[in-house]
């Protein structure tokens, strides 16, 4: 907002640890430009990366709206995302032991119905739980799901997982045959060292744009939700249940309302996924998801979206970071480092920062309200309307 | 096999979902969090055995078809079991500022720092005992009960184990200064009773008896780095059924699960032999009661518990 018209202000404005990421994200993006530049990382798989980080972003978003808003502990992020995925790539692909070979845009409708399905039936029995219960819970419903994915072939093709599945915009006018329309692109920035866009780099920058639309869609969506007076009975329900029951709200219907938006969004991370990997298998379904989703969310920040963002590409780093390490470096096999550097950061961030590097301050109140820049001029739905109980919707 | 066969393998799979739900319970109802870690403790004390036995042995003679080296490893898992939940109160949980909620999620971080750890140094293969394998009891097999000596040492140690902490929590001194403090920490407090050193005993006793736990699950499946990791819900769902808090519910969740855990095979069957109508739902219930879904059941239960009776089948109160 500011960034653009006043650059100096606005980073003069930024907290410690904002300015720590910023400085970061910066240095970091310099090394992957250079990284890019001189060919040590290929175009093509650095868009798959972003568009990892955008899913993983995505995820965290949804667990955001769960556990950042309303403090729900689910445990059971890797089951939507699985519905998200298996949805769609069962309704889209040629190898799909039902259906199969519908539209992808079939498919993501079918995924997030699939999702508000399972979402109500997983939260309508746990949703009333203890908060450490819910826990408990929904890891061993998340379980329960994994297990049924496993084993039902008929449905899911077992452990052999599903193949053949179309990108996401297969089947669209224009964009389904642009990235074999657009012309290699042959890019010599250093000499000696050319940069070849080909046609799969293309099919990877129209998965970024989907990606960026979706994360983009959802996080302003968020951004109002959680500013909104529906976010602030969340955020109440968050530090005080009690409190909020009070006032007469009832906590139940909010909290399953923030637990569908959260695991739609994890489902839509799950439909994206698929049409990025164009594989999925029952081990996506895995636990380790859940808290890859957890690190980035506690990490950033519970309840900012931003930090949620933030932990999302520090995932991507980590996932990918540890593979290319065994390749380069050490000789250790990723799988136990990279779950061994989940571990460590959890307990790292529990133990030195558990608000996360960037806890949601400002962003949570209404921007005209800050500052001091004088009263501001009656916002519709404001913070001085707390007095008065504000609307719920 | 028969139904008899079948109760005897629960048994023995019970034993080992026992030790480990006690020690849950323990500390839940004491540290006052749900510790994620507990089942990578069992891995860690499966693998100081594995690593210990390699060591040193057989030490000549055996019991029940174990070589007295193993009861030195065993002796050895527990340890080091306690050890390292000890190590990582001290260092991680006890400076930690927060919140049970924080303690449960850093609890993960440990889960996964452990297995990460066994994974790193051991690989992720499945390894075994050197042990040779036994055959069944020769006079049970009639019966349709189709138990090893290795078996019935497991169930003898967990039972000894077991009274062990009945005898210890019902007539020492620890037992009733655990008690109280499970009871109401603050009062335990106010007693004079020290309750950071009560807390690291529970831990210790907690861990060891999941490192028997493991050390016994190696011995009846095999070693592998996730084996406490995908046990730990039938765990947790032990304990909740149990109660939690309740150690002696947690005795009685533990067996059930264990015993429900290696009777659904005998439950698919009999599934099979009833005339359920309408046709749809015994093909569903068929599929759904079979061993794949074994510990998917026990989820199921340990869900339904927690709608039903949230303190579970004794209770909060009777520690």
């Amino acid at each position: 907002m500011s960034a653009l018209t006043d650059p100096k202000g606005a980073i003069a404005e930024l907290t410690r640890p904002e300015g720590w990421v910023l400085g970061v994200s910066v240095a970091f993006l310099l090394f992957l430009l250079a990284a890019l530049l001189t060919g040590a990382l290929g175009p093509t798989y650095f868009l798959f990366l972003v568009g990892l980080a955008g899913m993983y972003a995505l995820l965290s978003f949804g667990l955001n709206a769960q556990w950042g808003f309303t403090g729900l502990i689910n445990f059971s992020v890797a089951a939507f995302f699985g519905i998200g995925a298996y949805g769609s790539a069962l309704m889209t692909a040629s190898g799909s032991p039902i259906a199969g070979g519908f539209n992808p845009l079939v498919g993501l409708v079918v995924a997030l119905v699939v999702a508000l399905v399972l979402a109500l039936l997983i939260g309508i029995p746990t949703l009333r739980l203890r908060a450490d219960y819910l826990a408990i819970a929904s890891l061993g419903l998340a379980e329960v799901m994994r297990l049924i994915v496993l084993n039902e072939r008929w449905l899911t093709n077992g452990s052999a997982g599903v193949r053949g599945i179309p990108g996401f915009f297969s089947g669209w006018p224009v964009l389904s045959t642009f990235p074999e329309t657009m012309p290699g692109l042959r890019l010599e920035v250093i000499p000696g060292s050319p940069v070849i866009l080909e046609t799969a780099f293309w099919r990877a920058s129209l998965n970024v744009l989907l990606v960026l639309a979706f994360a983009g869609t959802v996080y302003y969506v968020l951004r109002r939700a959680h500013r909104s007076p529906w976010g602030r009975v969340l955020r109440t329900i968050r530090s005080d249940e009690d409190l909020a029951r009070a006032l007469g709200k009832n906590t139940y219907s909010f909290k399953m309302q923030s637990f569908v938006l959260g695991s739609l969004i994890m489902a839509l991370a799950g439909v994206f996924y698929t049409h990025l990997n164009l594989y999925v298998g029952p081990g996506d379904l895995d636990p380790i998801t859940t808290f890859y989703a957890w690190v980035a969310v506690i990490l950033g920040g519970s309840g900012s979206n931003r930090g949620a963002l933030f932990g999302g590409i520090v995932i991507v780093t980590i996932r990918e970071g540890t593979r290319f390490l065994n390749d380069v470096a050490l000789p250790i096999d990723p799988a136990p480092l990279r779950l061994l550097l989940i571990g460590v950061v959890i307990v790292a961030v529990m133990r030195y920062r558990p608000q996360g590097i960037l806890p949601p301050q400002r962003e949570l109140i209404w921007p005209s309200a800050v500052d001091g820049r004088g009263t501001p001029e009656t916002p519709d739905s404001g913070v001085r309307e707390q007095k008065g109980g504000g609307g719920d919707e | 096999m028969t139904v008899l066969g079948y109760l005897a393998n629960g048994l023995v799979f019970s034993s080992i979902i026992v030790l480990g739900s006690i020690g849950l319970s323990l500390v839940y109802s004491i540290a006052d969090f749900a510790n994620f870690a507990h089942g990578d403790t069992m891995t860690i004390g499966a693998y100081a055995a594995l690593v210990t036995f390699g060591a040193v042995g057989g030490l000549g003679g055996a019991v029940l078809g174990l070589p007295f080296g193993f009861f030195l490893a065993l002796v050895v898992g527990i340890g080091a079991a306690a050890v390292v939940a000890v190590a990582t109160e001290k260092l991680i949980y006890e400076p930690l500022d927060i919140d049970s909620i924080g303690l449960l999620i850093t609890s993960i971080g440990i889960a996964f720092i452990y297995r990460a750890l066994i994974q790193i140094r051991f690989g992720s293969d499945f390894t075994r005992f050197d042990i040779q394998a036994q055959r069944p009891i020769e006079s049970l097999v009639p019966y349709g009960v189709r138990v090893t000596l290795h078996d019935v040492a497991i169930v003898g140690s967990a039972v000894v184990l077991v009274v062990g902490l009945h005898v210890l929590l019902q007539y020492t001194d620890l037992g009733r200064k655990m008690r109280a403090m499970a009871d109401n920490p603050d009062l335990a407090r106010v007693s004079g009773i020290r309750t950071k050193r009560v807390k690291l005993w529970t831990w210790v006793i907690g861990a060891g008896l999941a490192g028997a736990g493991g050390v016994f699950l190696g011995l009846f499946n095999q070693l592998a780095p996730r084996m406490g990791f995908n046990l730990l819900l039938v765990i947790f769902a032990a304990v909740i059924l149990g109660g939690i808090g309740s150690v002696y519910g947690a005795m009685a969740g533990g067996f059930l699960i264990g015993m429900i855990n290696q009777l659904t095979p005998f439950f698919s069957t009999v599934v099979e032999a009833l005339p359920i109508w309408p046709g749809w739902l015994a093909a569903a219930l068929e599929s759904l009661i079979s061993i794949e879904y074994a510990n998917a059941i026990a989820f199921v239960i340990m869900v339904a518990v927690l709608l039903v009776r949230p303190n579970g089948i004794a209770g909060e109160a009777a520690t």
